[in-house]
């Protein structure tokens, strides 16, 4: 009988990952098979890679994410490398700098990227790489940072003792240690460069789009939507097939290592000029949008703060700056509310059941395989029809944040919910404690990390998201990311500056809210 | 191949560790320094490996000084209290690992591994992942690792603690035997006099940031 109760218990755990199943089967499911069955017309299939513009996407989108997943990840490892086995003066804000980024909008930091290249370089190739890495080298720090935290010192001793020189100490046992990590961060760097759609949307052009661009051409401008979904399609199997050698590491997790794991050993100084030479990458730019906020036709002056904040009127630019932070915020708390929860219950269900885990993270974890724009357009199609024609509440945008932030929250909760030992919660059983009392003294209090991780991650993913939102938005809730874009999208100066004020608002407050909220695992 | 340990002192901070310590370990001899936990032998074993700098003194290996040779390049074997193998490598590729590293001719180095793992009894489950091994079987790798590459000294950190007593006082006296069967020169450092007087040829007592105590050469 108590065994039976106890098997009960158990099983009634699995359904935990129910929400989070809606979440996805409403966002990203349907809306997928219905973008597949619906509106292709099967010419296309063949027809629309005959379009020059298509082949071009396709070739820019693979050559850029190829040549920035390159340099993420040379650079990337050199910094993981000594940021997970060193201690140094400003460390944890070293830290900060170089995780921060990866939450950040993306159209704001192609901003910034304005904002610090000379003009000739602002739609380039160069530029696009280098904003590629700004965000990207995050997941190296994150996935293989841990991994090489955890290497004990006398392990590489021992490979000193028996005779490997430091090349060789790093060929045959740090890199072989952190092999997986690496891979599937190449793995996701790669996925992210090659859907990359706010970043190029700011600092592409002629003949720099990738293939989000060019769905989002086809869908929207050319109305095209049979060839844009076979592009959609095609970009999705390839993805799939990235994110299931992705999904295939454990090392996945984005956790960041403990500041007291660390051995005591100081820097030389070649990493010292590399360390100092990364924080000036990733500061340089910040302050380059700063400074470009408050030039207009190459003289100071605030004239974009003033338009951003309403202050002075400007003819074209028609936005009410208050009503799009509104939106941001509201948007970014509904996110995180349906976010978190259901996050943090899936990750609590999986880890009951190991068994089927690879494939019900697999399931949940797919709105991350997808491009936010496919989303975005396989929504844009699935929900215009009566009774569910979601596209006219505002409540979509927030749903569909909630679900790209969903993967995040959970990459972050598994690593600790998986922490807590078992013994630990047969412990509280056996000194009276039922389910629920268990889980709201000693389990609870134990996911605080996770929690904080998994708000500051929702809350950020919401505030930046560019992608899906850019199909979806309606003239009266633009958020500030749409608006960022628009700006940029004009001509003149007036709205650039008023765009770069922006993007420095928008970069400043998430890295605000996520410095904050997530302090305890920035460290 | 005869180890001379010169005047070594050590400190961490304002502590310290090692103060003026000189010791001998003649050639093919196993020699042990004994002392209680926190008295710096770990660190002594580590500075004579070349993991540590000292702050004085000399380490001198067949009469060369390796002040200034990096620890790879001093020929030092090193068995770790923890045995510390590569997870990611098999008992083999562990054992064979010195051997690589030092490029050694693959058919030899082949062979040598072989004879290793007789020697210690492990041939047996040369293809294991080290993750399944138990303690016993993980000294033994970490000892065969060691020897494998021939080192000039082998230092061992307390080789046989956490070892359930029965399976300590076996593996003490293959140790011996071993290290005897391999005319190796070793140097062991240990808590416990009895463990030390099975597997040593001479006992040194260490007292905390006290010089050696020599305490006479065992029968």
């Amino acid at each position: 009988m108590v065994g039976h109760r106890f098997e009960m218990k158990i099983r009634s755990v699995r359904f935990f990952v129910i929400p989070a199943a809606i979440l996805v089967f409403v966002t990203a499911v349907i809306p997928l098979i219905v973008l597949a069955t619906s509106v292709i017309d099967k010419a296309d299939i063949f027809s629309v890679w005959t379009h020059s513009s298509v082949r071009r996407a396709l070739v820019f989108s693979l050559w850029q994410a190829l040549l920035s997943t390159a340099f993420t990840i040379f650079l990337g490892v050199i910094a993981t490398w000594h940021l997970s086995r060193y201690q140094f003066f400003g460390r944890r804000t070293f830290i900060a700098l170089v995780t921060v980024p990866f939450v950040l909008p993306t159209v704001a930091v192609g901003a910034a990227f304005i904002a610090v290249l000379p003009k000739a370089l602002h739609h380039s190739t160069l530029a696009i790489v280098l904003a590629h890495i700004f965000f990207n080298i995050s997941i190296v720090v994150r996935t293989v940072g841990p991994r090489w935290n955890s290497i004990d010192d006398q392990l590489i001793d021992s490979a000193r003792t028996l005779g490997a020189s430091p090349l060789q100490t790093w060929r045959h046992v740090i890199m072989p240690l952190g092999k997986n990590a690496i891979f599937s961060a190449t793995a996701l760097t790669f996925f992210m460069c090659f859907t990359s759609y706010g970043i190029i949307t700011i600092l592409g052009g002629p003949g720099l789009a990738t293939v989000d661009i060019e769905i989002y051409r086809r869908a929207v401008q050319l109305g095209d939507l049979s060839g844009a979904t076979v592009l959609a399609i095609a970009q999705m199997l390839l993805i799939a097939i990235t994110f299931l050698l992705w999904s295939r590491s454990r090392s996945t997790e984005l956790v960041l290592f403990r500041a007291q794991a660390i051995s005591h050993r100081r820097l030389s100084l070649a990493p010292k000029c590399f360390l100092l030479a990364l924080a000036a990458f990733f500061t340089v730019p910040l302050l380059a949008l700063l400074a470009a906020s408050m030039r207009t036709r190459d003289t100071w002056s605030l004239t974009g703060w003033k338009v951003f904040l309403g202050i002075q009127k400007q003819r074209g630019i028609d936005f009410n700056m208050w009503q799009a932070i509104q939106t941001s915020a509201k948007y970014a708390l509904i996110a995180s509310c349906i976010a978190l929860p259901t996050g943090i219950a899936a990750t609590y269900a999986l880890s009951h059941r190991r068994s089927s885990h690879s494939r019900l993270s697999a399931f949940v974890i797919l709105p991350l395989a997808i491009s936010p724009v496919v989303i975005g357009l396989a929504i844009l199609i699935t929900y215009d029809f009566h009774p569910f024609d979601f596209r006219s509440s505002w409540l979509l945008i927030p749903v569909i944040h909630a679900a790209i932030a969903l993967p995040f929250v959970m990459r972050s909760a598994l690593p600790v919910v998986e922490g807590i030992p078992n013994d630990l919660r047969s412990a509280a059983s056996t000194l009276g404690a039922g389910p629920w009392r268990r889980f709201l003294t000693v389990e609870l209090p134990l996911l605080k990390p996770a929690i904080s991780t998994g708000l500051a991650f929702s809350l950020a993913m919401s505030l930046g998201e560019f992608g899906a939102t850019s199909f979806l938005t309606r003239r009266e809730s633009r958020t500030i990311p749409i608006i960022i874009a628009s700006l940029f999208g004009r001509a003149g100066d007036i709205p650039r500056t008023t765009g770069m004020a922006a993007s420095l608002v928008l970069i400043v407050s998430t890295a605000m809210i996520v410095v904050t909220i997530d302090r305890k695992s920035h460290i | 191949m005869s180890l001379i340990i010169d005047n070594i002192s050590f400190s961490y901070g304002d502590r310290t560790i090692l103060n003026r310590l000189s010791l001998e370990v003649p050639t093919g001899t196993t020699t042990a320094v004994v002392a209680p936990s926190g008295a710096g032998k770990s660190t002594l074993l580590r500075i004579i490996a070349g993991l540590f700098t000292p702050s004085s003194g000399s380490i001198i290996l067949d009469g060369k000084n390796l002040s200034l040779v990096p620890t790879h390049l001093r020929s030092i074997g090193m068995v770790f209290q923890d045995n510390q193998l590569f997870p990611h490598l098999n008992v083999y590729d562990n054992v064979m690992f010195g051997l690589r590293m030092a490029k050694t001719e693959k058919m030899i180095a082949a062979e040598r591994c072989r004879d290793l793992l007789n020697l210690v009894g492990l041939s047996e489950i040369a293809k294991q992942s080290v993750a399944t091994l138990s303690g016993g079987e993980s000294k033994r790798v970490a000892l065969a690792r060691s020897l494998a590459p021939s080192p000039k000294l082998l230092l061992l950190d307390e080789p046989l603690t956490g070892l359930d007593s029965e399976l300590h006082d076996r593996l003490a006296l293959d140790l011996q035997q071993i290290l005897h069967a391999t005319s190796t020169t070793a140097l062991l450092v240990t808590h416990s006099i009895p463990e030390a007087e099975i597997i040593s040829d001479s006992i040194h007592r260490l007292q905390t940031t006290v010089d050696i105590v020599p305490d006479g050469e065992k029968k």
